[in-house]
């Protein structure tokens, strides 16, 4: 899949640009952190069904928890998966502990060294070191973190490992039909995830001409010559919030998360909310327009957008 | 003498705990929930020029609402500085947070915490509890200048070893955690809801510091699986004041935290507890 990279125009429908990078076996990573979420390109991926996946996130939500559920992941690495204060990673749960609805396979790193191993991916290095994991059992459980000596002042260090995921799906705040994107708020890791991967794929709330980009180029943070296809997909981080655009819709998601404790419960949820709406927007119908203009509407107000 | 309040709630008493661990002027690397409250609180009384570092990337935040999660948009309100992940992980690691608060499902007596899995009759990988993991949390025992633990004193979670360490406390006893290379301070205390537990830097070992009224110390030491050591005088915990209570129930008005206000938060409550905090919430510490 050579030259989507090269391509002046990157526009594609989250359908497409899902059907054309997410195969079979492929090594799948995400972007966002507790808020600026891949809700929606998670439940599309969900909708189409690819196997044998192995998914990569630092603090991965309904990313990782929901595509374990449904049974498309082989393999996690991660440093925590769960959805904070709506609730528990119940399918992480029951994989682990029970084998529903199949066993996955974990890799587990730090928050931190999650973001060093992007980092190295995206510098094209093998490996970074750090001071986080030392003594921990972290690398007791997981061979791929070596502990070892420093070779300039022989002091102990943990090597990990670079990641160079076959897929990467972020979404950000504002992005051209180029794939400059640019961010209003924390980044996570999303300037290096998008530079480690082999394809990118950005969501985004708003596309917008490339000359309003170039107005306040100290913005982007992911250039274009590292992006693969973008969509514009407002809303596609709720019911988690978006900076300076629709604030955390709490009392969805702790009902979400409600249901997501008992199997039928979720997969009653799949039915009715991924695979009962053909897309994104007929997601956001069900929510309620009302209901996501008032989340945008209050936010404006603690967060007047002035880019 | 100050004014003591007569009500309140076990998450109101954990936080006013938790404020008191940092001081004026200290940079605090806070979890959402207990720990950033008891640091909005720090900040509204004895130390307003405390920083709050969130893990998204966000330092310095200053929101007129209730922070609802470490990547929420209150994260970013009127914050200093916001950044990427690994970058604020990395000035931790460079030891610019003085002070970091993580909690776990089980500690052991060096103060290693288990957030990852409690392996009942099975092993790390077939455990009878698998919690969410790390986190952040390995990141900050590591590299925070010193580190305060919340959890609630129970038999079962006080242990004389953690299943699992997730995050370092100090390991096998004193100087463990130099020999293994780690450049933060270590652990300070443990905040629970019947006593404090601070550490004996000579043995690594936690000890108990102070008990809440009417709590004596040997049913804390009933709570625990080691031999838990007193203090020479322990203490007793100074009760919450009117203030402290007062401040801590505006940050937290839908008691989210405080008390079980999530649990019937309707969508139209919630909405106009946010909109009235964004026309007459105050961002000013």
């Amino acid at each position: 899949m050579e030259g989507f990279r090269k391509k002046n125009d990157k526009r594609m429908s989250l359908k497409d640009a899902i059907a054309t990078f997410v195969k079979d076996g492929c090594v799948l990573a995400f972007g966002g952190f507790g808020g600026e979420q891949n809700t929606q390109a998670a439940y599309e991926i969900i909708r189409q069904k690819p196997q044998n996946l192995t998914v990569i996130g630092d603090s991965p939500s309904e990313q990782m928890d929901m595509l374990i559920g449904a049974g498309l992941v082989k393999k996690a690495e991660f440093a925590y998966c769960s959805y904070a204060l709506a609730g528990l990673g119940h399918n992480l749960r029951r994989s682990v502990e029970k084998g529903i609805p199949i066993k996955v396979e974990v890799e587990e790193y730090s928050n931190y060294t999650m973001g060093l191993r992007y980092l190295a991916g995206a510098m094209n290095i093998p490996y970074m070191p750090t001071r986080s994991l030392l003594g921990s059992d972290l690398p007791t459980y997981n061979s791929k973190i070596i502990i070892t000596v420093d070779p300039y002042e022989r002091n102990p260090i943990a090597l990990v490992p670079a990641v160079r995921p076959d897929v990467a799906i972020m979404h950000v705040n504002r992005c051209d039909q180029r794939g400059n994107v640019q961010m209003f708020g924390f980044t996570a890791s999303n300037e290096n995830l998008a530079r480690a991967a082999k394809h990118t794929i950005i969501t985004a709330e708003e596309i917008v001409p490339t000359e309003k980009i170039r107005q306040y180029s100290n913005l982007t943070v992911i250039p274009e010559f590292f992006v693969d296809a973008v969509a514009e997909i407002p809303f596609a981080s709720h019911p988690w919030n978006m900076p300076y655009s629709y604030a955390y819709d709490i009392p969805f998601h702790r009902q979400q998360l409600k249901r997501f404790e008992t199997r039928e419960g979720f997969i009653k949820w799949l039915d009715e909310w991924v695979f009962g709406c053909p897309d994104h927007k007929a997601y956001c119908e069900k929510v309620g327009w009302h209901r996501l203009n008032a989340l945008v509407t209050v936010e404006r107000k603690f967060s007047p957008m002035i880019y | 003498m100050p004014n003591y309040a007569n009500d309140y709630t076990l998450p109101e008493l954990l936080a006013i705990l938790a404020s008191r661990e940092i001081k004026d002027g200290e940079t605090a690397f806070l979890g959402v929930g207990i720990p950033l409250l008891g640091g909005l609180l720090a900040q509204k009384t004895h130390a307003p020029n405390a920083i709050i570092a969130m893990e998204s990337g966000s330092i310095g935040p200053q929101p007129k609402r209730l922070i609802l999660g470490v990547g929420d948009n209150a994260c970013i309100e009127n914050a200093s500085y916001c950044t990427s992940l690994w970058r604020l992980f990395s000035d931790q690691q460079n030891g610019a947070f003085d002070i970091g608060c993580i909690s776990g499902a089980q500690v052991d007596k060096y103060g290693n915490l288990n957030s990852t899995c409690i392996f009942g009759n099975g092993d790390y990988w077939t455990p009878v509890s698998r919690l969410p993991g790390s986190g952040g949390a390995n990141d900050i025992a590591s590299s925070a200048r010193r580190t305060v633990y919340i959890m609630p004193l129970q038999k079962r979670r006080f242990l004389e070893r953690v299943d699992y360490i997730t995050s370092c406390g100090y390991i096998d006893g004193p100087d463990t955690r130099m020999k293994f290379g780690l450049p933060g301070g270590g652990p300070e205390a443990i905040i629970t809801n019947m006593c404090i537990f601070r550490f004996d830097k000579s043995t690594g070992e936690a000890y108990l510091d102070s008990v809440k009224e009417g709590v004596t110390p040997e049913e804390v030491r009933d709570n625990v699986s080691w031999n838990l050591k007193f203090a020479a005088e322990v203490k007793v915990i100074e009760p919450p004041t009117v203030e402290q209570i007062e401040i801590l129930r505006k940050l937290d008005a839908n008691r989210i935290f405080i008390g079980n206000g999530l649990a019937n938060l309707s969508f139209e409550n919630y909405i106009k507890y946010l909109n009235d905090m964004a026309d007459q919430g105050d961002h000013t510490p």
